[in-house]
């Protein structure tokens, strides 16, 4: 099919479509990787921290790294404890949620295809990134921002910022916007099923007024044939019954918000095409409408017979179809869970105990200065040269995350003020 | 007195007879001999007038019965008559078997032209299997006849642009010369000149100054030649520069050679010929590299969709002004609720990461794999 042609050169189905085994092995790896390096950094972080103390007890680089010391009374030889790549896709998708809620904080609200953007490039950033590398507080605000921008919504940085609580300014935000850039293969473009789910709309719209064209596969099908069936349609189990009109108003409401929060939340554009996600919450939304418009385009069961494109396209699709529709009715918003909360403060707190020290400024070399005002402040200013270099040399030997096509930064500090629990 | 070339070439011919009639040189010192590429026969100027003025005829030799023309007739170039007819096959074969070395795959092929010839030539010479040589030959112009002009006229290019930068570096030599020879005849003057002027302004001064004046005469020569000096050295620069640019010029129009040499391949006779590409015909741009632009396989477009939502927009000027077309809309929703429907991403996205042996999801790996995925089921 040519449609389909369209979407195979789209970046979208060229770099951002896995399956759920390769999601998962590609979760497990950024994991892994992740916590590598924050066990060694965490390690080596103590180390010099002992040094510096022994040389100068009680020096603000001891109360700078206060949390670190916390797990240090723990016991020092106790292993860290890092996320795992479940923990790290809840922590995510709790920060999804929270970009959803940020955009009705401006006014007027932000569109929804903003928000849906800025999802998904949060999304695709933790596919590769983890979580205790970049903490998505900062990483959510950037791509929010970003997809203001690739979305075609201006918004001053000025504007943006003085809508988020806490405190952020400007800078905050779009210092990691390389980095999401970056870790984005800088491809920008989201496809979106909403405006699918509106063409869809339209035209059952069009068919129920018996203005319908027949589709290019079914050139006998006529405006009043289609007409006259979709008014014969069974009821939908959940909707009663009343006017064609209303029941498409219902479905495309329905529809709507369905593709607003649980395909928003779920892997489902990782896993299935727009199109195939709209169907499939349209077939959520109203079963028997949704097998009309499949079998105006597709053919019915009974006009077809085995083994004919159409036919094997059909049950393919309907089969994906089904998968999809499980996925997105699986999903349960956080609020409405008191155990996923619970689960997600421990997570939280976990999160704040294994947060690489090295990249806890990712966010800024604003702060570099400061950083090493306050290791100078300690008294030993060679210490803090050694840990400069051996950063510098630890960062060249990891070769940086497989995604970073052009290596890690350059500079990196140490600090933890970035890490406060939202 | 060296004795010119004409008579060196009759000399000890004084007692040469005309076989046809059999007047000798003794009596006639301006008889010329004239020979004919068919027979090689030799005979006097006056013979060939007589017998072959009115038309063709048979050559006057006894047992030569070749039928000869009058404008064939020409004078002998050398000595011996075999050289002479060699050279005249020579020249033919050439003419027809005039392919260039860059019309060939290889030096390999070339030189087995160039044998190929030379056996061709001691052939028609030496009278081996004339007759299947000869229509080898025939049969090689009549198919090549486009070639071999072609080759001609390059050849007669280069010769005339080498005979026209002989002769520009000729007239090059010529004006050297001749700034020269002014030059120094300005210099004799001007030396005549200055000394004279000393010479005149010594009669004319005081006897005191006679050294003063002299010394001065010779310093206004030496500044005079040494200001000559740079402006010699800066035309001679400008006309090396000149000239470069003139040979590099005639070197480009050289090199773009036998390559239009019109038809193509082997024949029979000469191998390893480059194979001559003609270029494709240069298609029609199609802006939708193959797609018909309008075709769908999911919908059909229509011009008009109720809806209570974009009917208005269709009354609104201000929506209308700036080209805004709801159709454009109509065409977008549509594609973008079937793109992609068929697309099974757990099928062909496992498929191309088969085909991707390197694990790892580099950018560069996951193009490379976008680009070998193979086409939809559907």
């Amino acid at each position: 099919m040519i449609e389909d042609d369209f979407y195979r050169s789209s970046s979208q189905f060229r770099l951002w479509s896995y399956t759920e085994a390769s999601l998962q092995s590609l979760r497990a790896t950024t994991n892994a990787n992740a916590s590598e390096r924050v066990r060694s950094a965490l390690r080596k972080s103590r180390e010099a921290q002992q040094s510096a103390t022994s040389s100068a007890a009680g020096t603000p680089a001891a109360n700078q790294n206060g949390s670190d010391a916390d797990s240090k009374a723990g016991g020092e030889e106790t292993e860290i404890e890092c996320l795992t790549p479940e923990e790290e896709h809840q922590l995510v998708r709790y920060f999804c949620e929270q970009i959803i809620e940020l955009g009705e904080m401006y006014k007027p609200p932000l569109p929804t295809i903003v928000r849906a953007t800025a999802i998904q490039y949060l999304r695709r950033f933790y596919l590769t990134n983890s979580p205790m590398t970049y903490h998505p507080k900062s990483i959510m605000l950037c791509a929010l921002f970003l997809a203001t921008k690739t979305d075609n919504y201006y918004l001053s940085l000025r504007q943006f910022a003085e809508v988020i609580p806490g405190g952020t300014t400007p800078e905050d935000i779009i210092q990691p916007e390389f980095l999401v850039m970056q870790s984005l293969r800088f491809t920008f473009d989201v496809r979106h099923p909403f405006r699918g789910l509106e063409g869809g709309i339209m035209e059952l719209q069009a068919i129920s007024q018996g203005m319908g064209q027949p589709a290019p596969h079914f050139p006998t099908q006529t405006p009043d044939d289609l007409k006259r069936k979709l008014h014969s349609l069974p009821a939908s189990p959940t909707t009663s019954s009343s006017s064609i009109t209303n029941r498409l108003a219902r479905a495309h409401h329905n529809t709507r918000e369905i593709l607003k929060s649980a395909a928003q939340m779920t892997d489902a554009y990782f896993l299935y095409t727009p199109s195939q996600i709209w169907l499939a919450a349209f077939m959520i939304a109203d079963k028997p409408l949704a097998e009309f418009y499949l079998e105006t385009k597709l053919g019915g069961p009974q006009q077809q017979q085995q083994g004919s494109p159409l036919y094997e396209l059909r049950t393919k699709l309907l089969r994906t179809l089904t998968d999809c529709s499980h996925l997105l009715q699986a999903y349960k918003p956080l609020a409405s869970d008191p155990d996923q909360k619970k689960n997600l403060r421990r997570i939280r707190k976990k999160l704040t105990h294994c947060q690489n020290p090295d990249k806890a400024g990712v966010a800024g070399q604003k702060r570099i200065p400061a950083a090493a005002a306050a290791v100078a402040a300690a008294g030993d200013p060679a210490t803090s040269e050694s840990e400069m270099e051996r950063l510098a040399k630890k960062r060249k030997l990891d070769g940086g995350q497989p995604n970073d096509i052009f290596g890690g930064e350059l500079v990196t500090q140490r600090t933890k003020e970035a890490q406060q629990p939202q | 007195m060296p004795p010119s070339r004409e008579s060196m070439q009759n000399r000890g011919d004084e007692d040469e007879v005309c076989p046809v009639c059999k007047s000798s040189r003794y009596l006639n010192p301006d008889m010329q001999f004239l020979i004919n590429p068919e027979c090689y026969h030799k005979m006097c100027e006056s013979c060939v007038d007589r017998i072959f003025s009115s038309g063709p005829a048979n050559c006057p030799v006894a047992t030569c019965h070749k039928t000869l023309r009058k404008n064939r007739f020409r004078k002998q170039t050398f000595e011996d008559i075999n050289v002479e007819r060699e050279v005249d096959i020579r020249r033919r074969v050439m003419q027809i078997l005039n392919r260039r070395e860059e019309e060939f795959d290889s030096k390999r092929a070339w030189d087995d032209f160039l044998e190929q010839r030379e056996e061709i030539i001691a052939n028609l010479v030496h009278g081996t299997d004339v007759a299947k040589t000869e229509a080898d030959l025939q049969k090689y112009a009549q198919e090549n006849m486009r070639s071999i002009r072609a080759n001609q006229a390059l050849e007669a290019q280069e010769a005339s642009s080498f005979q026209a930068r002989q002769t520009q570096e000729q007239e090059l030599a010529r004006l050297r010369r001749e700034a020269v020879r002014q030059e120094y005849e300005n210099e004799r003057r001007e030396l005549l000149a200055g000394r004279e002027d000393v010479l005149s302004r010594l009669a004319a001064g005081r006897p005191g100054d006679a050294a003063t004046i002299a010394r001065e005469g010779q310093k206004v020569l030496l500044k005079k030649s040494s200001a000559r000096r740079s402006e010699e050295d800066r035309i001679r620069q400008k006309q090396a520069a000149l000239r470069n640019s003139d040979a590099r010029k005639a070197g480009q129009s050289g090199t773009t050679a036998a390559d239009k040499a019109g038809d193509a391949g082997d024949t029979g006779l000469i191998k390893g010929l480059k194979r001559i590409k003609t270029p494709e015909p240069e298609k029609p741009y199609d802006p939708f590299g193959g797609m018909v632009p309008d075709k769908r396989d999911y919908y059909t477009l229509q011009d008009f969709y109720p809806s209570s939502y974009l009917d208005p927009i269709r009354q609104d000027t201000r929506m209308q002004a700036g080209g805004y077309d709801l159709r454009e809309y109509y065409s977008r929703t549509l594609l973008e609720a079937f793109a992609g429907l068929g697309c099974f991403i757990d099928e062909e996205v496992s498929e191309r990461e088969a085909a991707n042996t390197d694990t790892a999801a580099t950018e560069g790996a996951a193009i490379a794999a976008a680009s070998t995925s193979p086409a939809g089921s559907a």
